[in-house]
């Protein structure tokens, strides 16, 4: 099959962004074809979690272009001018997307099944059979089912990391961003994490995760990025880019761990 | 033995223009405090600004100050003559005293409902955007239920404070039950009424807390 814009889900070309006078992204430019695992990883401070808040929406970006599942978040001219999309079209990509966070941020008051069900319910206005349907599902490939009527707070830290994948799946996105999903988890418990981020691998999910798991980037994503100082100093095939890098600032950084 | 009755019946029936004062102040200052709360944390700088104004004021005058000011203030300021100023069955004295207490109680709930707003952390904001919530449902649905848990032990403070306070509305006459107890006080020159008046109090508080209690433990299925 060749490569068509369809099977481009996100395209991110030339971004900058910087907080004041400091530039944290320099010119970024990052492609995730349909079904692709890409992971970003490198050093603190290099910029990856601003990249994936760009992508996200939580940033604005100061330049650049971003698509995401055909529709264009923002784009800049010629001049150099910027211009985001309408609030309308933006609520249709945050539709298209999923993101995991390093902390979860599951909402406490709700229960697993509230978390999860709260969007398909009042923002893509499924019924709630619908949505306790979708919902069930999830918690079963998540190994949840016995905690849907749970507070967050009675989970444990990979529990609580579970229901937030099950939460950003729940509305079907057709692609989902995770920062450092296991670097708030005692060792122990990413293991189930990581796990769960296997499996929607192997069902061909379109994913970009951010991760100091340097094993499980090697042996789970098809392509890996290394990033520094707000640029893409390497990127390749993941296997190939782990054992044999060709940059020195790449080698320095995979030599710690 | 029945001096103590004809006081308790006195009292009961200023009581319950101590029960009115309480119930419209909290029915009025919450919402206003909200109202005053977001101002003060809007972008907008003049909006910001005359709410931090207001919230200073109100909080670093005396209560009683501002029960006379917007009691006397109309008739001194526009010679508006307050007297057939009615609603419903409510006068003017009455009125006033809702009216101050409501202003003033508003800028402590704001100072509270700030506090609890602004310990939420960033994240459930974030969250809320990018599963497609819009800003009135992440208000009402995410951050609103949370802040309420955070905040209700200070508000507790506050609806206890002003049990007590209503006490106030005495410098305006009005005929509530702090009124009614000075005024049986004097004429039976005793202090039992002042007595009765303070068991009054207590057991409104004892009844509160045990409220907000009860509420409390309704939200802390989950901290
Ligand atoms: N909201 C912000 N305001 C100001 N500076 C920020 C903001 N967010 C990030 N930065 C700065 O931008 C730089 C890149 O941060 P970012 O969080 O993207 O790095 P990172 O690669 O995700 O690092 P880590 O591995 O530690 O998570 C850092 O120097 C950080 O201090
Ligand atoms: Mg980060």
């Amino acid at each position: 099959m060749s490569e068509n814009n369809n099977d481009i889900v996100l395209e991110m070309t030339n971004i900058h962004k910087s907080f004041g006078k400091l530039e944290v992204l320099k010119g970024i430019d990052l492609k995730v074809t349909r079904g692709e695992v890409v992971a970003v990883i490198g050093p603190s401070g290099g910029g990856k979690s601003t990249l994936l808040r760009c992508a996200t929406t939580l940033e604005k970006v100061d330049s650049g272009k971003i698509v995401i599942g055909g529709d264009v978040l923002c784009d800049t001219d010629e001049s150099g001018r910027l211009s985001y999309c309408n609030k309308q079209l933006e609520k249709e990509i945050r539709s298209k997307f999923g993101l995991v966070f390093q902390n979860f941020n599951l909402f406490p008051h709700f229960s697993v099944r509230r978390n999860i069900t709260e969007a398909l319910i009042h923002v893509h206005k499924k019924s709630k059979e619908e949505a306790d349907k979708i919902c069930d599902g999830l918690l079963a490939k998540m190994d949840l089912e016995a905690k849907a009527n749970e507070y967050p707070c009675n989970l444990s830290g990979g529990q609580q990391q579970r229901v937030s994948i099950a939460r950003a799946l729940a509305t079907n996105p057709e692609i989902i961003f995770f920062d450092e999903p296991t670097s708030a988890l005692d060792p122990e418990l990413t293991k189930g994490v990581l796990t769960v981020i296997k499996e929607l691998a192997k069902e061909k999910m379109t994913m970009v995760i951010v991760t100091h798991e340097m094993s499980f980037a090697r042996d789970v994503a098809d392509r890996i990025v290394f990033m520094d100082g707000g640029v893409i100093v390497e990127e390749g095939p993941a296997y190939e880019l782990v054992t044999n890098p060709k940059q020195e600032r790449t080698k320095t950084f995979l030599a710690g761990y | 033995m029945e001096l103590l009755r004809t006081t308790l019946l006195q009292l009961g029936d200023g009581f319950r223009f101590t029960l009115g004062i309480f119930a419209f102040t909290l029915l009025f200052s919450i919402p206003l405090g909200l109202l005053v709360c977001k101002g003060r944390m809007s972008k907008i700088k003049i909006v910001s600004l005359l709410c931090r104004l207001y919230i200073s004021i109100l909080r670093g005058t005396p209560l009683m100050l501002q029960l006379f000011l917007v009691y006397f203030g109309p008739y001194y300021l526009f010679k508006a003559n307050t007297a057939n100023v009615k609603i419903g069955p409510f006068d003017y004295r009455f009125i006033a005293t809702i009216i101050a207490f409501s202003l003033n109680y508003a800028a402590y709930f704001a100072e509270i409902f700030r506090g609890g707003i602004q310990s939420m952390s960033q994240g459930q904001y974030e969250a809320a955007t990018v599963l497609g919530f819009s800003r009135t449902q992440t208000y009402f649905k995410i951050i609103l239920p949370q802040v309420t848990k955070r905040v209700l032990p200070s508000v507790s403070n506050e609806v206890i404070t002003l049990v007590k306070d209503t006490s106030l509305a005495k410098v305006l006459s009005v005929a509530e039950m702090f009124t009614k107890a000075s005024a049986a006080a004097s004429s039976q020159v005793s202090v039992v009424p002042f007595i009765v008046a303070g068991a009054f109090y207590y057991f409104t508080n004892l009844l509160v807390e045990v409220i907000m209690n009860r509420i409390e433990k309704s939200m802390s299925y989950y901290s």
